[in-house]
């Protein structure tokens, strides 16, 4: 029963972690906040239904593909909305309302050309269950922890030990530096956002097979997806991991003994105490209080 | 001379429509309908310029201020239903228990920067939406909401739109002429200093943290009491009305209309309801349409109504007299500093 | 008037006022001096209240004010100026002056919403006090403009008369002649006069050398954080190691 509920907490925290670790990511680019990464999610998977479930392209391609649309859009909206916003120096209330705005967009978009029902993945491996010490669990839901893990871990390679990698770390931590260096910051701080849509589309393929699919599938994994950003200290994409994994798991364990509920509230709950008590998050990261 | 023949005409032409507008919709137009939508305009302007306040003035964001709408609401009705106070006083309780929350919410908030501080109010705002659709023991109704009355005053029932509606502009005119009143006060040159640079306010004296906690509270009572002016108008709330895209709404209605002022809250629900309107008939395009617009006047527009109204009359005034230009500047300086 | 025992700074692992001790006295104009980096706005932050020091105290009329948040430092009788200017950009010019007066005013919320009489007279001495204050420095014609449309050397007046507004003891004027031309340096120079005739004591963090030299009465010298000299302008100006300081390893 236990393993039961851990194995459900971390399928649904690896989707957490993803989400938060686009919003640390972007806000370690651009300063910004954006509240589209859940919506993000629900296109993936929509695209994702369309294209492996109804057009029967194989999952992986499917996966390339989705992966490659999102990215698109991302880079995108940094490149024609978020950046005229900032070029033009108007105050980040601004900047986040556009993000709000555009995830409308993006929601009601989908529920318009996908349709407001739920749709369901078709199976996705010959092995429908995977048995763990006894227990089954539905593979896709194996594959969610384990595609997490392997695109974190691909992830932090990438941003540690790639040329590009570094010139975003560099473009978000200094611009002008950055610039002096030959770094085109412009295109870094496109990608970061692209990256983060990305990932928000991989995490919706990766849910759509174990949750199955609908138009508000990304809209409260993403608030949820703040608050694993903040556990782990916002900005810090190790900490956007943990505290993913962290809030999935302790989510689910409260639920499962104590009520059910109130799971929704947890989550927000926790958001508040460590705005309040440890703003800095588990991993320390640089101040947010005035 | 001319400047302060214009400066009572406008008012008083104001004051004459505002008490005459039920009797023109009804009798001129024919549409009732458009009492009730009056009525609407009435308490969103009031829950406005409550967030005005907060974020126009102290510059603080709330992205939660559905939360307060909500304890008006929820309170109100609660009040009366469980413990049997008069609509009258459960309304004013109600929004002053979302008073007290706004100061408790505000004490440990007033740490945060900027984004930090709108993820909290987003956190807060959810918490009171869990609360209101699960509450223990289903007090609130839960997802079948709650019934309830309209106002009575000394046994006299405010059973139509339009005896409401006399009522809400009662009070929006009462709140809004305290909000004018604290504005052009030492609380609200505080406020507006710790918006501009809370480091030089703090250290001119302003004791930076009391004053976010004043702006939040008065902010939620606001708020609060037009939720309490919803819930009785509508006689039926349930926890839909009070979700996160009510929050949305709100800080969009004011952004549309403009920021820090007296007009501005007003003409963007006017024009946020007028769109709603449109729109109701293409419902499920709502949303889209409503993103897209929204993320058109931010690009366009960043200074709302008001601001472009501002720009488009000092223009006309620059232009009128170009010898006195600077004279008029200032003129058009001191408009700034009235609202 | 003003004494720091010992007075440290850290911040994580860099000591930015290190085992500062010194003294202001009345009615005088103690000049802050010291090669850039050296720690000197870091100190007026100190002694503000803007952060609290690892460790030392400040005495400021024999009350102990190093735990103190700046706007009770402030209700104290000490106020300042700072580096980059901070002015309340989209008030106008006469409200910059009377926020400066914040603290001195009594009036409460409750009286300030319903605009009782006293709230009403209270407001209107305010604004006359504010005038008068902007005359003092020759601003008086701009009271209703925006203080961000300002010129640079208006907005500097600006911000020192909106720290004289609240009729401080002791006024902290940080590099108040950044980026002026010398008309404007002299009348500086003149208006620190006027400010001490008005019973002000002023400490001053400047660069400019003959500034200096010319209007201050005593001098502290900082360098990586300590102190380096201190004494009259003469004793300074000949003193080798401040030499050194400002010309050598820079």
């Amino acid at each position: 029963m236990l393993l039961q509920i851990l194995i459900s907490g971390l399928v649904i925290g690896s989707i957490y972690g993803l989400i938060a670790l686009g919003y640390s990511l972007i806000y370690r680019s651009s300063g910004l906040m954006s509240f589209m990464q859940g919506d993000l999610l629900t296109v993936g998977a929509f695209l994702g239904y369309t294209f492996y479930g109804v057009m029967h392209i194989p999952f992986f391609i499917s996966l390339i593909l989705v992966i490659v649309i999102v990215f698109m859009i991302g880079f995108g909206v940094e490149k024609g909305v978020i950046s005229i916003l900032v070029k033009k120096g108007v105050l980040p209330i601004y900047t986040i309302l556009a993000t709000i705005a555009i995830s409308y967009i993006l929601q009601n978009g989908s529920m318009l050309i996908f349709g407001s029902d739920m749709k369901g993945y078709p199976q996705i491996f010959k092995i429908p269950y995977i048995t763990i010490f006894g227990r089954s669990f539905q593979t896709e839901a194996i594959l969610c922890i384990g595609a997490s893990l392997l695109l974190m871990l691909v992830f932090s390679f990438f941003m540690n030990h790639t040329s590009i990698g570094t010139s975003m770390r560099a473009s978000a931590m200094d611009p002008m530096a950055a610039r002096a260096c030959g770094i085109d910051v412009g295109l870094a701080t496109g990608l970061s956002w692209a990256i983060s849509a990305g990932i928000a589309a991989f995490a919706g393929m990766l849910i759509g097979p174990v949750y199955g699919v609908y138009t508000t599938l990304g809209a409260v994994i993403g608030r949820k997806g703040f608050s694993s950003a903040v556990i782990g200290g916002f900005g810090n994409m190790t900490g956007a991991i943990v505290g993913g994994l962290l809030l999935g798991v302790i989510e689910t364990l409260l639920s499962a003994y104590i009520s059910s509920a109130y799971k929704d509230m947890i989550a927000y709950a926790l958001l508040l105490v460590f705005l309040f008590v440890k703003p800095t998050g588990l991993f320390n990261e640089r101040a947010i209080a005035d | 001379m001319k400047k302060t023949m214009k400066k009572t005409l406008g008012p008083v032409i104001g004051a004459a429509l505002a008490l005459a507008l039920p009797f023109i919709l009804r009798n001129g137009f024919d549409w009732n309908y458009g009492v009730q939508l009056a009525c609407f305009f009435l308490l969103y302007a009031i829950a406005v310029s409550g967030l005005d306040i907060l974020f126009g003035y102290a510059g603080q964001i709330s992205l939660g201020h559905a939360a307060f709408f909500a304890i008006g609401a929820y309170g109100s009705v609660m009040l009366h239903q469980y413990a049997n106070i008069p609509v009258f006083f459960s309304m004013i309780i109600a929004a002053a228990f979302a008073t007290v929350v706004g100061a408790a919410l505000a004490y440990p908030a007033s740490k945060l920067v900027f984004h930090f501080l709108s993820l909290a109010t987003i956190a807060f705002g959810e918490v009171v939406y869990q609360f209101v659709s699960q509450s223990p023991g289903s007090i609130t109704g839960n997802f079948t909401g709650m019934f309830t009355q309209t106002v009575s005053l000394f046994g006299y029932k405010l059973n139509s739109f339009t005896k409401y509606y006399y009522f809400a502009l009662a009070a929006a005119v009462i709140l809004l002429v305290i909000k004018r009143n604290m504005i052009k006060s030492r609380v609200g040159r505080a406020l507006i200093a710790i918006r501009e640079n809370s480091h030089a306010a703090e250290g001119m004296g302003v004791n930076v943290r009391k004053y976010k906690i004043i702006a939040f509270a008065v902010s939620a009572f606001y708020t609060a009491y037009a939720g309490a002016l919803y819930a009785h108008l509508v006689r039926y709330i349930s926890p839909d009305t009070f979700a996160y895209k009510q929050s949305v709404m709100f800080m969009t209605m004011l952004l549309f209309g403009g920021t820090a002022s007296i007009a501005g809250p007003m003409s963007g629900v006017l024009a946020v309801q007028a769109l709603n309107e449109c729109l109701r008939s293409a419902e499920t395009y709502q949303m889209l349409i409503y993103g897209i617009l929204l993320l058109t006047v931010i690009v366009v527009m960043p200074g709302g109504i008001s601001g472009v109204v501002r720009d488009v009359a000092a223009r006309i005034r620059y232009r009128k007299s170009g010898a006195a230009a600077a004279g008029d500047k200032k003129e058009e300086v001191d408009d700034h500093a009235d609202n | 008037m003003l004494t720091t025992e010992h007075l440290t700074l850290k911040f994580g692992g860099l000591t930015a006022n290190n085992d500062i001790s010194l003294t202001i006295n009345d009615g005088k104009i103690t000049g802050l001096i010291g090669p850039n980096g050296a720690g000197k706005t870091t100190f007026f932050n100190a002694i503000s209240g803007v952060y609290p020091p690892t460790s030392g105290t400040v005495t400021f009329d024999g009350v102990r004010i190093e735990r103190k948040r700046p706007h009770e430092i402030n209700e104290l009788g000490i106020t300042r100026t700072y580096q980059v200017i901070n002015l309340f950009r989209k008030m106008s010019v006469v409200e910059n002056v009377m926020v400066g007066m914040h603290d001195r005013l009594t009036q409460n919320f409750f009286q300030s919403i319903f605009k009782v009489g006293s709230e009403r007279r209270e407001e209107k001495e305010a604004r006359e006090r504010a005038y008068e204050w902007l005359k003092f420095v020759g601003l008086e014609k701009r009271a209703s403009d925006l203080a961000g449309s300002l010129s640079y050397g208006e907005q500097r007046q600006l911000e020192i008369v909106r720290g004289l507004a609240s009729n401080p003891k002791l006024i902290l004027l940080d590099e108040p002649a950044a980026g002026m031309n010398s008309t404007e340096k002299e009348e500086l120079n003149t208006l620190m006069g006027r400010i001490l005739e008005k019973g002000v004591t002023i400490m001053l963090i400047e660069h400019d050398m003959k500034l200096v030299m010319n209007v201050t009465d005593y001098i502290y010298v900082l360098n990586y954080g300590k102190l380096l000299a201190q004494g009259t302008p003469a004793e300074v100006q000949n003193n080798p190691d401040v030499i050194a300081a400002y010309l050598g390893g820079d």
